[in-house]
């Protein structure tokens, strides 16, 4: 037997409040302004690590792969001369900015970045939007921001981790260009210029994510900025306009890089400015309510009459639907501008035989014709709608990851019969928007007089689908196999085989190689007919995957985020 | 006709491991019709693995969890017809509204009593106009709350059902609990809120790490429990040594505490030899059993 004092709780004396206090443990000393700042910025750096390694790897790999490679690619001064007479031509500055000194090696490089900046800028809004809207929508940012830091210097940790991984672009360009033989002020220039032109569209969705409550909807502000920067370029490369209209966008910034212009570090001031505005005004509305946006939202007064979901085939629908819409007026925008441009593309570049010779090598058939740059344009649509396919079914893997599907699967509503339900609206998406950008292009090309047919247009759209497939069916098989890697697989797949196909052939890679990407075996509809093997053999493995994806989620756990 | 009675839940040595993890090790339980059972445990002990299990969310590594005979994983369908769950982590989509969501969810569970729903949206005071994203946790729950009564189902599974409800909210749910199992509606319950379960429970199963340790009905259980005894004595205090079940003893001033399991004879008989003025026998209440359950489960975990 034990017996042990003290007496039973009864008889224990009465505590005062400051009894209490004195028993509390001393206060744990504060950590300094300074470690907690940190502490965030380690946090934002590891969630941008991944992503940020790829961006950088990707961008710097194709850009130094066109330096790698622009000797082999113009060997003659005729062909350096023809590429040359591009400059000024309005269709080529339409699509890659303001074009200067193309018969050199920075010319020829700088040229490409009126391409790969806008995949730069698209980077940069993204990674700002989901650390910053992104984190807060979802519940995130609420402990971060209950931490012993004011929302201001939180917002300063998120933004430092950004501008590490811009600034890791810029050194990443700078030392791989200038030692792959470019010059290397032009070269440090343009890692300059990629960085700060990335961070600029980074801090755009800062100051987006400040002025709006959902992610979504601060994307699409970013989007509509990024879509007007590039309306701007389009009016600044037409014929007749001065030259000062390309200051009026940064994404026009990149074309005075040439030391022809001596303009560098106007340049590189310019994006600093900018971003320094962004940031300011950024910083200005951060000091709010957690969820808040300063524009307000339309939480709670729905307008209009709602429309009832009765089922999960018309949820399947409704949020298809949404991420559709937005696609779909992106990809038939897309269309529509090519189309717009067919005809002075093709004209211009039929004074070029060299030209059309060096496209038709790498398989962009018939560029002095309409429908070959419609189908050129198709390519990129390819492109696009195997990412919009992959978009599909990461959207599918959230579902499951968010736990909202729990709502369903304790229903009676078999897994198979849910997963095929989303499948089927996906692939019907997919094809409805190879329609939409076919319908885009042909409507372009007739508005200027150069009517690709009709039916010419929709096939090019439709030879689209297989690839989109595709990749739509791979991404299933990832859901059902290793669900948490769906997206980092299957968009790393998309663009493994889209870098694959577009710098394999310039770095001169083995034919067996190059050809494992689909989009090496994807047809110049409507130059030519389309490849019903390649699409048979695409339409088969989407197939396999879908059935593999469906019977592994079928026999699986469900897997939360 | 065999009349053999099919379970409404059954689980049959029923195992989940997460690798080498054993979340789930061979339970076995049933639950009749018109039932209501508590699943109790300390947080990681296999309650919420349990119910997903059977609901078919999880396949059993080994043995089987059936709804009415039948198992949610092989055929969900015909399982889940009779089943309304009540998650306590609700994740709704952000952009419908709290009446799409209903709707949906009505739908998906093949029909729901229309008018039962208007109800319980005015008695839960649920503001169904206003868009997913902007509700919060409780707000959240309600809708699982008025999804899954609305349907009306045989048998409701809930796990944690009023993890952040408001006390107003929460006697409104448990009136609710109270009506359901009147009509004769088999209830799975976890919680953690144990007069939750002390006032609609029939029966409750304690499980820890992953085991079924305890079973049966709150008197079963508090039976094969120490009861309290507190006494007061004057003058020299009663031997207590060496009386078969006596334990935790504390004397002192003229009072004594202590824990007794099983007979209480030789301790009466004990006590009777002192000057004892006053005694009070008291059975363990529900928080003192799992108080018991979850220290222990402490205390491995810190020896481990």
């Amino acid at each position: 037997m034990t017996t042990s004092t003290p007496a039973p709780d009864t008889t224990r004396p009465v505590t005062t409040a400051s009894d209490r206090r004195a028993d509390l443990p001393p206060r744990r000393e504060h950590a300094s302004r300074s470690s907690v700042w940190f502490t965030l910025l380690r946090h934002h750096l590891r969630l941008l690590r991944g992503g940020a390694t790829a961006w950088i790897l990707a961008l710097t790999g194709i850009s130094v792969g066109v330096v790698a490679t622009f000797e082999d690619r113009y060997t003659t001064q005729a062909e350096l001369d023809a590429f040359a007479d591009l400059e000024g031509v309005p269709a080529f500055e339409a699509m890659l900015g303001r074009l200067v000194g193309l018969n050199t090696l920075e010319g020829g490089v700088l040229s490409r970045w009126g391409m790969f900046g806008i995949l730069a800028a698209v980077w940069g809004m993204f990674a700002a939007v989901r650390l910053l809207r992104g984190a807060e929508e979802v519940g995130h940012l609420e402990q971060l921001r209950a931490g012993a830091i004011t929302p201001r210097a939180l917002l300063s940790s998120v933004v430092a981790a950004l501008l590490a991984t811009h600034l890791v672009l810029a050194v990443a360009i700078g030392v791989t260009h200038s030692a792959a033989g470019m010059d290397p002020a032009t070269a440090w220039a343009l890692g300059g210029a990629a960085g700060l032109l990335t961070a600029c569209f980074a801090a755009a969705g800062t100051l987006a994510s400040q002025l709006v409550s959902t992610r979504r909807r601060a994307v699409g502000i970013v989007g509509a900025a990024l879509g007007i920067s590039l309306g701007l370029r389009l009016i600044a490369a037409a014929g007749g306009t001065p030259d000062w209209v390309w200051w009026t966008t940064p994404l026009g910034w990149l074309g005075f890089l040439h030391e022809i212009d001596a303009a560098q570090l106007t340049v590189l001031g310019a994006y600093a400015v900018l971003l320094v505005v962004l940031l300011a005004a950024a910083f200005v509305l951060a000091h709010r309510d957690l969820h808040a946006g300063f524009l307000g939202s339309s939480d709670d007064t729905p307008r209009g009459a709602v429309r009832p979901i009765r089922g999960q085939a018309s949820l399947a629908r409704r949020l298809t639907l949404a991420s559709s819409r937005t696609w779909g007026a992106v990809i038939g925008l897309l269309a529509l501008t090519f189309g717009l441009l067919a005809r002075d593309f093709s004209e211009a570049v039929a004074d070029l035989p060299t030209m059309v010779e060096l496209a038709d090598a790498v398989g962009w058939l018939a560029i002095d014709t309409a429908e070959g740059i419609v189908a050129y344009t198709f390519t990129i649509i390819a492109l696009l709608l195997a990412v919009f396919a992959v978009g599909q079914a990461v959207a599918i893997r959230e579902e499951e990851a968010s736990w909202r599907i729990e709502h369903l699967m304790v229903r009676p509503l078999s897994r198979t019969t849910w997963l095929a339900t989303r499948i089927v609206h996906s692939l019907a998406a997919m094809v409805a928007l190879a329609l939409v950008a076919g319908v885009g292009a042909w409507a372009g090309t007739a508005i200027v007089g150069t009517p690709v047919s009709f039916v010419d247009a929709l096939a090019a759209g439709l030879n689209t689908v297989s690839v989109a497939w595709l990749a739509f069916g791979l991404g299933i098989a990832l859901v059902g196999v290793v669900p948490r890697l769906t997206a980092p697989l299957s968009y790393g797949l998309v663009l493994a085989a889209y870098l694959l196909d577009f710098v394999g052939g310039m770095l001169e890679l083995p034919e067996a190689v190059l050809e494992l990407s689909p989009f090496a075996h994807l047809a110049s509809v409507p130059v030519v007919e389309m490849n019903l093997t390649a699409t048979g053999v695409s339409l088969a493995v989407a197939a396999l995957g879908i059935v593999v994806g469906l019977v592994a989620f079928r026999r699986r756990d469900l897997q939360e985020a | 006709m065999a009349s053999t009675k099919v379970p409404v839940v059954r689980f049959d040595e029923t195992t989940k491991k997460f690798g080498s993890l054993v979340a789930l090790d061979r339970l076995s339980l049933d639950i009749d019709q018109g039932e209501i059972v508590g699943l109790l445990g300390p947080n990681g002990a296999g309650k919420t693995t349990t119910l997903r299990t059977l609901l078919g969310l999880m396949r059993p590594t080994s043995g089987r969890a059936l709804i009415n005979g039948v198992a949610a994983w092989d055929d969900p369908v015909t399982a889940l017809a009779q089943v309304a769950y009540i998650p306590g982590d609700v994740a709704v989509w952000p952009q419908l509204t709290g009446g799409q969501i209903l709707d949906l969810l009505g739908g998906v569970s093949g029909g729901i009593d229309e008018g039962y729903r208007e109800q319980l949206i005015e008695r839960f005071a649920f503001d169904p106009s206003k868009k997913g994203r902007s509700y919060s946790k409780g707000n959240r729950q309600k809708i699982a709350v008025i999804a899954a009564l609305s349907t009306r189902a045989p048998l409701l599974v809930m796990d944690e059902p009023t993890s952040g409800l408001d006390p107003l909210m929460e006697a409104t749910f448990q009136a609710c609990l109270r009506e359901a199992k009147q009509r004769g509606q088999t209830i799975l319950l976890s919680s953690h809120i144990l007069s939750e379960v002390e006032a609609v429970c029939d029966r409750v199963a304690v499980l820890r790490q992953g085991v079924l340790v305890e079973h049966g009905t709150l008197a079963d259980l508090r039976h094969l429990h120490a009861h309290t005894v507190e006494a007061t004595y004057v003058g020299t205090p009663p031997q207590l040594e060496g009386i078969p079940g006596v334990q935790d003893v504390q004397i002192a001033d003229g009072a004594i505490r202590l824990q007794v399991a099983g007979s209480t004879d030789a301790l009466i008989k004990a006590l009777a030899a002192a000057e004892v003025p006053s005694i009070q026998l008291r059975e363990p209440s529900l928080d003192e059993l799992f108080h018991a359950y979850y220290e222990d489960d402490a205390t491995e975990r810190a020896s481990a």
